[in-house]
């Protein structure tokens, strides 16, 4: 299975602390944040707070890596094919036949790719900080309906259970003969179904079993459920909610209400 | 409290949720859609990797209806996303692959999921995750990645709407078995 099942590395770090409900509504804030500015200087102040937060969090050296090596090969991309489609400038660098680069496309080309490093590494470092566990307890506590995070949670938990299920049918099938990456597209397709419908036949079974368990165990019997853990609130949360939340108002009025070029 | 000690409280209210087979449902097709499209890819020398994930969403938009398709496509393709390492691509997963599942969910059950249906839905479908992805990098990250990835998106969408196609048809036979005949 290409990839992590879990990017959560445990840690006893100051965001490993920090309310996973004051996470998630500072990582939407940020994020938005990332989308209103648009000069250069201020996007770097954000791309470097994000390597800042990433260090607090004492994110793993390959988890990061890991998540950021597209992230990367995207932002160069942007970074060379920007300029070439966005010939609005006025400072001519060069000009080859219809293909003009100017100076503005390339700053907006750069611009583009910070933004784009720091809407990746937000997200990144909620996922690196915030057991999945907790993550679905605070969407619950923040108006997701008791079942929906239910059912976010078991297929969080049974997706590394299909993932060795589709990787041991693969094998069984290899071990019969079955060559998948050979052939034309037709051909594949039917490869890839005789995977495919094993592990489906596989999952609906364990689907039906699934629905026993939870009707065995009284899901639903009663609306005013209550919680083994409770989420609390410290005042460190606080202070960094109502921080990020001042810096995204005063962004926000100064580019729209005040029309500061941010 | 005026009331006696031998008076019963009155039964809690029942919970109005979503019933337990839809729940343990949608969290295994989630969870499947997730697994599959992390485990199957296809290597190939432009661009590296497809995923077989689209398949997935065809298969539950056909066989479960559109709000499977939407809910498990989309949490389901934006988990795998995430898991990835494609991370800022998940919120445009999460439209792109949810509307794919909704509209093919809607026209791919037309007359029961007749064939023909299910190959208009894999157009339909697949036309609203293309398009959605188009715009989506046209606008966060530039025409040239735009146009860069449209080939990579259409063959992605023909080669899983097939293997999706081709999965329902399969799976509905494990699900409804023909009686057989006296």
């Amino acid at each position: 299975m290409t990839g992590f099942v879990d990017l959560f590395t445990e840690a006893n770090s100051a965001l490993h602390r920090m309310d996973p409900r004051v996470k998630i509504v500072a990582v939407i804030l940020l994020s938005l944040l990332a989308l209103i500015l648009s000069e250069l200087a201020y996007l770097l102040a954000l791309a470097a707070f994000m390597v800042l937060l990433l260090l607090i969090g004492r994110a793993s050296l390959s988890k990061t890596m890991f998540a950021f090596s597209y992230v990367f090969r995207v932002m160069i991309l942007i970074v060379v094919l920007w300029p070439i489609f966005d010939p609005s400038g006025a400072t001519v660098l060069l000009e080859l036949g219809p293909v003009k680069i100017t100076w503005e496309g390339v700053l907006d080309g750069l611009g583009t790719a910070i933004r784009v490093f720091c809407l990746a590494a937000v997200w990144y470092i909620l996922m690196f900080t915030t057991s999945q566990r907790d993550l679905v307890r605070a969407l619950v506590k923040l108006g997701l309906r008791f079942d929906f995070g239910l059912s976010l949670a078991i297929s969080l938990r049974f997706l590394p259970t299909f993932g060795a299920t589709v990787e041991s049918i693969k094998d069984a099938q290899r071990a019969r003969g079955m060559e998948l990456d050979k052939g034309g597209v037709a051909k594949r397709a039917r490869n890839y179904l005789a995977v495919l419908v094993p592990t489906t036949v596989t999952a609906l079974k364990t689907a039906d079993m699934l629905s026993l368990a939870l009707q065995s165990r009284a899901y639903g019997a009663r609306a005013d459920r209550t919680y083994l853990r409770e989420l609390s609130m410290r005042p460190a949360d606080y202070v960094a909610l109502a921080a990020v939340a001042v810096v995204f108002a005063l962004s926000f009025v100064g580019r729209y209400l005040l029309s500061v070029p941010l | 409290m005026e009331k006696n000690e031998g008076e019963r409280r009155p039964p809690p209210a029942p919970a109005r949720f979503v019933s337990p087979k839809v729940v343990a449902l949608y969290a295994i097709l989630t969870a499947l859609t997730t697994a599959v499209t992390m485990t199957l890819v296809i290597p190939l020398p432009t661009r590296g990797y497809y995923n077989v994930g689209e398949s997935m969403v065809f298969f539950a938009a056909f066989t479960f209806g559109w709000r499977a398709g939407m809910i498990c496509g989309g949490i389901g393709s934006a988990a795998a996303d995430l898991l990835l390492g494609y991370g800022f691509f998940a919120p445009i997963t999460l439209v792109a692959k949810g509307s794919e599942g909704l509209v093919a969910g809607i026209i791919g059950n037309i007359k029961g999921g007749a064939p023909w249906a299910k190959i208009a839905g894999i157009w339909a479908g697949g036309s609203c995750m293309v398009a959605t992805y188009f715009f989506a990098e046209w606008i966060f990250l530039g025409f040239g990645v735009a146009l860069t990835e449209l080939p990579a998106n259409v063959f992605q969408v023909l080669l899983g709407g097939l293997i999706g196609l081709m999965l329902s048809q399969a799976v509905a036979v494990y699900r409804n078995p023909r009686p057989k005949q006296a």
